[in-house]
C-alpha cells in the first residue's frame, strides 16, 4: 500500500508539474489542480508519525493521526477557491487576448 | 477581555469590518469611512499590543479556542511580530488614507475596500501567527486579496499581472505545504515554538533539511528575493496605487520576517547555511534591483525594482546575523516601508495628473511643474531611500554599514556600498524628468489628482524618525536581544 501511494503521489506530481509548465494557460491551470491533489495525498501520508499509520492503511486496531486530515480539508477548500479565482482570471484573459497561449499574453513586457 | 486577546484584535477587527463593508456596498462613502475607521482602530490595537509587549517584556500569547499550545493554534505577539504588525498596519492606514482621496476608478468598486481589508487580515495574521499551517492560510488570504485587487486595477494589464502573481504564489504555497508535511512527519507538530524546541533537540530526521529549503523558497517568493523576483515589477506596477504602496513596502516584508524567524527561532543550529545563502542573494539583489531601476521607463516600475534592491540590503544584514546587523535589518525594514509607500503614492499622484493615466516617464515628464509640494516630498523620500541625512534611511544605512565593518564582511560591504550610489542615480533621474524637465507642447495636465495627505504624513514620520531615531533604534535593539533567546519564546508559547 505504501509503495502504491508513494507511486501515486509521484506520478501526480510529475503530471501536474509537466502541465504547470505548458504554454497553454488552461493546461497550466489544470496542472495547478493536479499538483494540489498530489500535495493533499502527501499530507495524508504525513499522518504516519511514530507508531501511527496513515489513514489509507486501513488496518484493524491501528490508529491514524487526525490532524493531517484536518489540514487536507483546509487545503482542499483553499485550493478550490484558488482554482475559481484562476479560472475567472483566465476567462478575462481569453476575452482580452483572444488566445490561451501564454507567449501571446505579453502586455507587460516591453 | 484579557490582555491575551489583544493579539487577536488586529486580525479580527479588519476581518469583521470586511464582512460589514460588503453589506455597505451600496453606500460608497459610508463603506469607505467604515473601512478606514476599522483600519485605524486595528492599528491602535496593534500599537497597544506593541506597547504592552515592550513594557512587560513578555510576549502576549492567545490560544485560539482555549486549546493549549501544541494541540491548538496559537497567535503570538512577541517583540518582533508586534513590531512587524505595527509597521504593516501603519502603512496600511496610509494606503487606506490614500485610497480615500484617490481618483482611480477601481477605488469606487464595491469590492475594493472589503478586499483591501482582507489584505490587511492576511498580512497581519501571517505576522502574528505561531502555527505553520495557519501561516499558509493567512498567506493564501493575502494572495487572493492581492490578486483580486490587482486584477480589477485601472491598468488594462492588471489581470495579466494578477495571473502571474497567482501562479508564482501557487508555487510558493506548494513549497510551504510540502515543508509543513515534511516537518509534521518528522516532529509531529506544526506549532512554531514546539517545532523550534524539537528541531533544536534533534535535527537528524531526513526531511528536516529539505523542509528548511522549502520554507526558504516560500519566504523568498513572498519577499521577491533574487531568483524568485521576476513577477514583482510586473505585478506591483499594474496594481492600483494605494494597493501598490502597500504591496511594495510591507507585503514583501513577510519574507524578511520569515527569514528573521527562521534564523533566530526555527533553525538556530542550521542558521549558518541560511545566512550564507542570504548574503549572496542579497548582494546580487541589491545590484540587480538598482540597475533594473535605472533602466526602467516607468516611475512606478522603477520603485518596484528599487524594492528588490532595498530588500537586498536587509537580506545581507540578516545574513551577517550579528546582533547589530539584525537590529539594522529591523530598522532598515521599518524605514523602507514608510519611505517606499510614500514614494509610490507620490509617483501615483503625479501619474493621476497625466492626461492618460500611466506612470511612464514619457507621459509624466514635466508634470511636476504644477505640483511643487509633491516634488519636495519626492526629493525628501528619495534622499531617505538613498540614505542621506536627515531622513531615517540614513540611520538604517549607518547601522547596516557599521555592522558590516564589525562583522568584517568587507566584500559584501563593498558590493552593497557601491550599489547605494545607484539608488541616488535612479531617484535623481526620476526627479529631474518629472520636476525639472519642461512640460512638452500640447500636454494638458488634469487639474485634479490624488490627494497628498497620506504621503505627506509618511514622509513627516520618516523625517521625525530620522531626527529622533533613538526610540526605533532602541526598540530594534531590545527586539534583537529578545530574539537571541529563542528558549524564552518557546517557554512563553508552550507554558511551563
Amino acid at each position: 500500500m505504501e509503495v502504491f501511494v508513494a507511486l501515486t503521489i509521484s506520478v501526480l506530481f510529475a503530471i501536474g508539474v509537466f502541465q504547470l509548465l505548458r504554454r497553454n494557460l488552461i493546461r497550466s491551470a489544470i496542472g495547478m489542480a493536479i499538483v494540489s491533489n498530489a500535495i493533499n495525498l502527501f499530507l495524508l501520508a504525513a499522518g504516519a508519525y511514530r507508531g501511527e499509520v496513515a489513514a489509507y492503511a486501513n488496518q484493524v486496531g491501528q490508529r491514524s493521526d487526525a490532524l493531517p486530515q484536518a489540514l487536507i480539508l483546509t487545503a482542499i477548500v483553499i485550493s478550490m477557491g484558488g482554482f475559481a479565482v484562476v479560472l475567472s482570471m483566465l476567462y478575462v484573459l481569453s476575452v482580452r487576448y483572444k488566445t490561451s497561449d501564454s507567449d501571446e499574453v505579453k502586455g507587460l513586457t516591453h | 477581555m484579557t490582555s491575551s486577546s489583544l493579539v487577536i484584535l488586529p486580525i479580527i477587527i479588519p476581518l469583521t469590518a470586511a464582512a460589514v463593508a460588503v453589506l455597505l456596498r451600496n453606500h460608497r462613502r459610508a463603506q469607505a469611512a467604515w473601512a478606514f475607521g476599522a483600519m485605524v482602530a486595528s492599528f491602535i490595537c496593534s500599537s497597544v499590543l506593541l506597547w504592552v509587549v515592550t513594557s512587560s517584556g513578555a510576549p502576549v500569547v492567545f490560544q485560539v479556542g482555549g486549546w493549549p499550545a501544541p494541540a491548538g493554534i496559537s497567535l503570538v505577539g512577541d517583540r518582533l511580530s508586534a513590531l512587524m504588525a505595527v509597521m504593516c498596519q501603519l502603512v496600511l492606514v496610509g494606503g487606506f488614507l490614500y485610497a480615500l482621496g484617490c481618483r482611480d476608478q477601481c477605488a469606487q468598486y464595491p469590492a475594493f475596500y472589503p478586499l483591501f481589508l482582507m489584505l490587511a487580515v492576511g498580512l497581519t495574521g501571517a505576522m502574528l501567527t505561531g502555527d505553520l499551517f495557519n501561516l499558509f492560510v493567512f498567506a493564501e488570504l493575502l494572495v487572493f486579496a492581492g490578486a483580486a485587487l490587482t486584477a480589477m486595477s485601472d491598468d488594462k494589464f492588471g489581470t495579466e499581472a494578477a495571473y502571474k502573481y497567482f501562479y508564482i504564489s501557487f508555487v510558493a504555497s506548494i513549497a510551504l505545504l510540502l515543508a509543513s508535511g515534511s516537518l509534521y512527519v518528522s516532529y509531529g507538530t506544526l506549532n512554531i515554538a514546539d517545532l523550534a524546541r524539537r528541531i533544536a533537540a534533534d535535527p537528524s530526521p531526513p526531511l528536516a533539511l529539505p523542509a528548511m529549503a522549502l520554507l526558504m523558497i516560500f519566504f523568498m517568493v513572498k519577499g521577491a528575493v533574487m531568483p524568485f523576483h521576476f513577477w514583482q515589477p510586473d505585478f506591483h506596477t499594474a496594481a492600483p496605487t494605494p494597493v501598490h504602496a502597500v504591496l511594495s513596502s510591507v507585503v514583501v516584508k513577510l519574507g524578511i520576517y520569515g527569514f528573521l524567524r527562521m534564523t533566530t527561532l526555527l533553525f538556530v543550529e542550521q542558521a549558518e547555511i541560511i545566512r550564507a545563502v542570504l548574503v549572496v542573494v542579497g548582494a546580487v539583489g541589491v545590484w540587480f534591483g538598482g540597475l533594473g531601476a535605472v533602466g526602467t521607463y516607468d516611475a512606478k516600475r522603477m520603485l518596484a525594482y528599487s524594492t528588490l534592491g532595498q530588500l537586498g540590503f536587509i537580506l545581507v544584514a540578516i545574513g551577517w546575523g550579528t546582533p547589530l546587523a539584525l537590529a539594522a535589518a529591523i530598522v532598515y525594514a521599518f524605514n523602507h516601508s514608510l519611505l517606499k509607500a510614500a514614494m509610490l503614492m507620490l509617483a501615483g499622484s503625479v501619474a493621476s495628473h497625466a492626461p492618460v493615466k500611466t506612470a511612464a516617464f514619457a507621459a509624466i515628464t514635466g508634470l511636476g511643474k504644477k505640483l511643487p509640494w509633491a516634488g519636495v516630498l519626492f526629493l525628501l523620500g528619495g534622499m531617505g531611500l538613498a540614505g542621506i541625512p536627515p531622513l531615517n534611511g540614513f540611520i538604517g544605512k549607518l547601522m547596516l554599514f557599521r555592522s558590516g565593518v564589525e562583522a568584517q564582511a568587507y566584500l559584501p560591504l563593498a558590493a552593497i556600498g557601491l550599489a547605494g550610489i545607484v539608488t541616488l542615480v535612479y531617484v535623481i533621474r526620476a526627479f529631474q524628468r518629472i520636476w525639472w524637465a519642461p512640460l512638452p507642447e500640447g500636454v494638458k495636465p488634469k487639474p485634479y489628482g490624488d490627494r497628498l495627505i497620506a504621503p505627506a504624513l509618511l514622509i513627516a514620520l520618516s523625517l521625525g524618525l530620522g531626527i529622533w531615531a533613538e526610540p526605533l533604534v532602541s526598540l530594534a535593539e531590545a527586539t534583537v536581544a529578545w530574539m537571541s533567546r529563542p528558549e524564552l519564546y518557546v517557554r512563553a508559547v508552550l507554558g511551563g
